[in-house]
């Protein structure tokens, strides 16, 4: 079956159906962004986006995925027409704020939280509070990803108006 | 002594050979030219740090530097780039940072010049510690400057021939070697590397004199993270993620119980399965190698196991084991004569209970391993390299020269990546498959078959005359700590575990009469390294206790505190955490209503740390609003980092002091994976507050000792709130029996 993964078509087999995306993303496609932390859908560090919804690959069959578009952390930066890479208002922020430690539950933080921006563009703290909630984070970061989250909706904001 | 040249060598152009000279203080150099054509390097090597196994007192600090063994700490290329090889490992401590700013400090090179290379056991410094009881900075600080010191004096004066000047009549700065005067000079490092043979440089006999600390430019600035960028993109590479052409997967069986075994191992069916390549099936090891990891999973129900479940532990069993016996155990701490001195009545006693608990780093353990003929390659998310290497040299018989272990990234430590099984059956695997094998453990697996943060016991009693406490006992049991690691002989010579006692005796030394003593329970689950050690479960029955005290005499907890401190530099910072935290937090102050302060404190590897925490009942359950914390970690390295530390040490000792424990129920751990074990999330977490406090010269550890008093601080609030003590973690109102 046809598999697309940021932007790019790939081939991969029909069987078995019910294997999860998580490890069709990292073990056949070899995209390690996307983290394996549970496999039962609770820490969240599996998180990428269907057809710009965020979801956890860990409990995603394969077979639901035909003409999906599927997105990971290695999609998230924009690859601008000249070449360049432009970060993600998340990803800029996570830098700027200094977020991740071990950063293993980082690439399903900022996908969880990119597609919770674009349903909710002007959050208040309990709203981000209440959308990053399921994501754990060991290292204990959260204090960081709250502000990250905050100033990565202002970014956002701000890049819309200058468009 | 081995000496290892990173990358590959033209065999027509072999290396030249090191010179290797040793000075009075045995400070060893060694020049060289590496990899071939352009790369021309420059190598140079200090002592290295090891664990000393030694009874030491918790508050010694960490273990010191010893031995010496010449390895690579810097490759300079004619390009000008400056790459720094560190042996420890990133496991979201931001070390490679730390390290690379102590580094160029001393180097005097420019900051965006430098990169950082994990080294692996092949190559760069030997360590023998690991990554562990956050010593990297302490037992790293003056070696690494030393060296980079060294360095700058080597390039100085190879400068100072090349343009035929005195090496006074220069200096580095930034990258650049310059007239000292003013004069017009200007050399790059890699200029110097360039026009210069390295083999000609003049190594320093003694170490030179080092920067003093009025002249850091780089140390204790917050410069940002050096890893975050590939992580940001999800390019970095940890051990879950390594690939190696023609890989295969491997799963292990694995016993249902605490205490099963096999009576019997047959392939069964298994090597028929879709996708295997390999099966082992013995009593000792049963494991298969497949094409992917769900048929390597699927292959081992095909396997003929017969299992011996052995004795069905329960929990109330463990916690029996778990009790420590009035007057047995190794003391471990004693001033005055603390037994006299109870005798005499007016006393005090109480009794404190922590659970068992994950580890949870959301990067379960895995290692990817490349066994051939000649060598072993191993890549493996671990804390310490040296002992992958010889678990795996054992394992397979081959000598450990054999064995290259070069560790990942890691998701998370925290002292269960002291230890990686993963390494050691994924190179069991590809002995036997003859391809690569990359073993990563599920969840489940790592909950069920790991090992936990020890259940500890602890009896306290003090006697009080007045406002003044004269004597105070603490009387601790632990499951193992340090001792799953070390051989049987030394845990009898030593008695006590010193990891685990880590924080149990006294700090207050205006206290005339102290004693402590730790006693080893022999557990039928495995316990061992959890950040901190017995760090966080022992401060809280201390700090606890303390509280009870100051409440029995009517006594504000923090005063009370202050009153009982020495009058040494320890008393003196202290004095200054406690009251920095209860400044910043409005102590004495008037808060919202139903809120209420608790106050704790600890000492561990040197640092002093203080905490406030903020409560608040909602709906029966504990609120902690927040948490305001004061560090003394000797000397800051970099003050945003050391804040990120304490962040995360405070979020996961509240997950511990509000959710976490590990129970035994009919013979098995009974969590399964996070659905059975909920973790601290956003929405519980409290404000967070810092304030580093610098002293002296010198930094102490900085990853662990905030997690100390975070669990007493929040039950020191609770009691302030409700009058109700509570001595079991996690912390349960209305609840205890």
């Amino acid at each position: 079956m046809q598999l697309t993964v940021n932007g790019e078509r790939h081939t991969v087999s029909d069987e078995p159906q019910e294997r999860a995306l998580l490890w069709v993303l990292r073990d056949e496609l070899g995209l390690i962004g996307t983290k394996y932390g549970c496999g039962i859908g609770i820490c969240g560090s599996c998180t990428v986006h269907i057809d710009g919804e965020a979801a956890r690959a860990c409990i995603t069959p394969l077979s639901s995925l035909e003409e999906r578009q599927i997105r990971t952390i290695e999609g998230l930066a924009e690859q601008r027409e000249n070449g360049e890479l432009a970060l993600h208002p998340v990803q800029q922020t996570f830098l700027d704020e200094q977020v991740p430690q071990c950063s293993w539950c980082m690439s399903g933080q900022m996908m969880h939280a990119a597609a919770f921006l674009e349903s909710t563009p002007d959050p208040s703290e309990d709203d981000i509070i209440e959308a990053m909630q399921n994501n754990y984070c060991r290292c204990g970061c959260y204090l960081r990803i709250k502000r990250a989250v905050a100033k990565a909706a202002q970014l956002r904001r701000a890049g819309e108006d200058s468009d | 002594m081995k000496t290892v040249t990173k990358g590959s060598h033209n065999t027509d152009n072999p290396p030249k050979k090191r010179r290797w000279r040793v000075s009075r203080r045995g400070f060893l150099i060694g020049l060289g030219i590496t990899g071939v054509g352009a790369a021309v390097g420059l190598r140079f090597g200090v002592p290295e740090a090891r664990l000393r196994v030694a009874r030491v007192l918790d508050d010694s600090g960490p273990p010191g530097t010893i031995d010496a063994a010449p390895s690579v700490w810097f490759d300079i290329t004619p390009e000008n780039q400056v790459t720094l090889h560190l042996p420890k490992v990133e496991m979201g401590q931001g070390i490679h940072t730390s390290l690379a700013q102590i580094a160029a400090e001393e180097l005097g090179c420019d900051w965006e010049q430098l990169q950082v290379v994990q080294t692996g056991t092949a190559s760069g410094p030997e360590d023998g510690m690991g990554t562990s009881a956050s010593n990297s900075v302490a037992s790293l600080f003056t070696p690494l400057r030393e060296a980079a010191a060294s360095m700058r004096v080597m390039l100085s004066g190879a400068a100072a021939s090349l343009l035929g000047v005195s090496t006074s009549s220069l200096v580095v700065e930034d990258g650049v070697i310059k007239g000292a005067e003013g004069e017009d000079i200007r050399l790059t490092f890699g200029e110097v590397v360039a026009q210069t043979d390295p083999d000609s440089w003049e190594a320093p006999s003694d170490p030179p004199s080092l920067k003093p600390i009025s002249d850091f430019k780089l140390v204790g600035q917050s410069k940002p993270r050096v890893d975050l960028q590939a992580k940001l993109m999800g390019s970095a590479e940890y051990g879950y993620d390594k690939r190696l052409a023609g890989m295969l997967y491997g799963a292990v069986a694995r016993p249902e119980t605490l205490e099963g075994s096999l009576v019997s191992a047959g392939p069964g069916e298994a090597p028929n399965e879709p996708g295997v390549v390999s099966v082992i099936a013995r009593n000792d090891f049963v494991g298969v190698a497949a094409e992917s990891r769900a048929q390597a999973q699927a292959a081992l129900d095909k396997l003929e196991l017969r299992w011996e479940p052995g004795k069905l532990w329960e929990q109330d069993e463990i916690e029996a084991l778990t009790t420590a016996q009035d007057g047995a155990g190794v003391v471990i701490q004693r001033e005055g004569n603390a037994a006299r001195e109870l005798g005499r009545g007016s006393g005090l006693e109480a009794e404190y209970r922590t659970p068992m608990a994950m580890h949870a780093h959301l990067e379960p353990q895995a290692a990817l391993v490349d066994v051939k003929p000649d060598k072993v390659r191993a890549w493996v998310s671990t804390q310490a390299a040296m002992t992958v290497r010889r678990d795996i040299a054992r394992a397979l018989g081959r000598d450990e020269d054999d064995v290259e272990v070069t560790p990942s990234y890691l998701g998370g430590g925290f002292g269960r990546k002291l230890d990686v099984e993963a390494a050691v059956e994924a190179a069991r695997l590809s002995q036997a498959a003859g391809r690569p094998v990359h073993v990563g453990w599920t969840r489940e697996e790592d909950f069920k078959h790991g090992y936990l943060r020890p259940p500890t016991h602890h009896r306290l009693r003090a006697r009080l005359e007045g406002e003044r406490i004269t004597a105070l006992e603490h009387q601790q049991a632990s499951g193992d700590v340090a001792f799953i690691s070390l051989p049987d002989i030394a845990a009898t010579i030593l008695g006590a575990d010193f990891g685990a006692w880590r924080g149990a005796t006294f700090h207050y030394d205006g206290v005339p009469h102290r004693r402590a003593s730790a006693q080893r329970v022999k557990l039928p689950v495995r316990t061992g390294w959890w950040r901190g050690l017995g760090l966080m479960a022992n401060t809280f029955a201390v700090e606890s206790f303390i509280d009870e005290l100051a409440h029995q005499v009517n006594q504000d907890p923090l005063k009370f505190r202050l009153a009982h401190l020495g009058s040494d530099e320890r008393g003196h910072r202290f004095g200054n955490v406690l009251r920095a935290a209860a400044e910043r937090a409005g102590w004495g102050a008037s808060l919202p209503d139903g809120h209420a302060l608790g106050i704790a404190c600890c000492t561990d590897v040197k640092t002093v740390v203080a905490q406030v925490a903020e409560v608040s009942l909602e709906g029966g359950e504990i609120r902690v609003h927040n948490v305001t914390c004061a560090v003394d970690p000797g000397l800051v390295i970099n003050p945003d980092g050391a804040k990120a530390q304490s962040e995360g040490a405070i979020i996961m000792g509240l997950s511990s002091t509000l959710l976490e424990s590990v129970r035994i129920q009919e013979g098995k751990i009974d969590a399964a994976n996070l659905n059975q074990y909920p973790l601290l999330g956003m929405r519980q977490s409290p404000n967070i507050d810092i304030t580093l406090l610098e002293s002296g010269a010198d930094p102490y550890g900085m990853g662990e000792p905030p997690i100390g008093p975070i669990a007493a601080a929040v039950a020191n609030a609770v009691f302030s709130l409700t009058g109700e003590r509570l001595r079991h973690l996690p912390l349960s109102p209305n609840k205890e029996g």
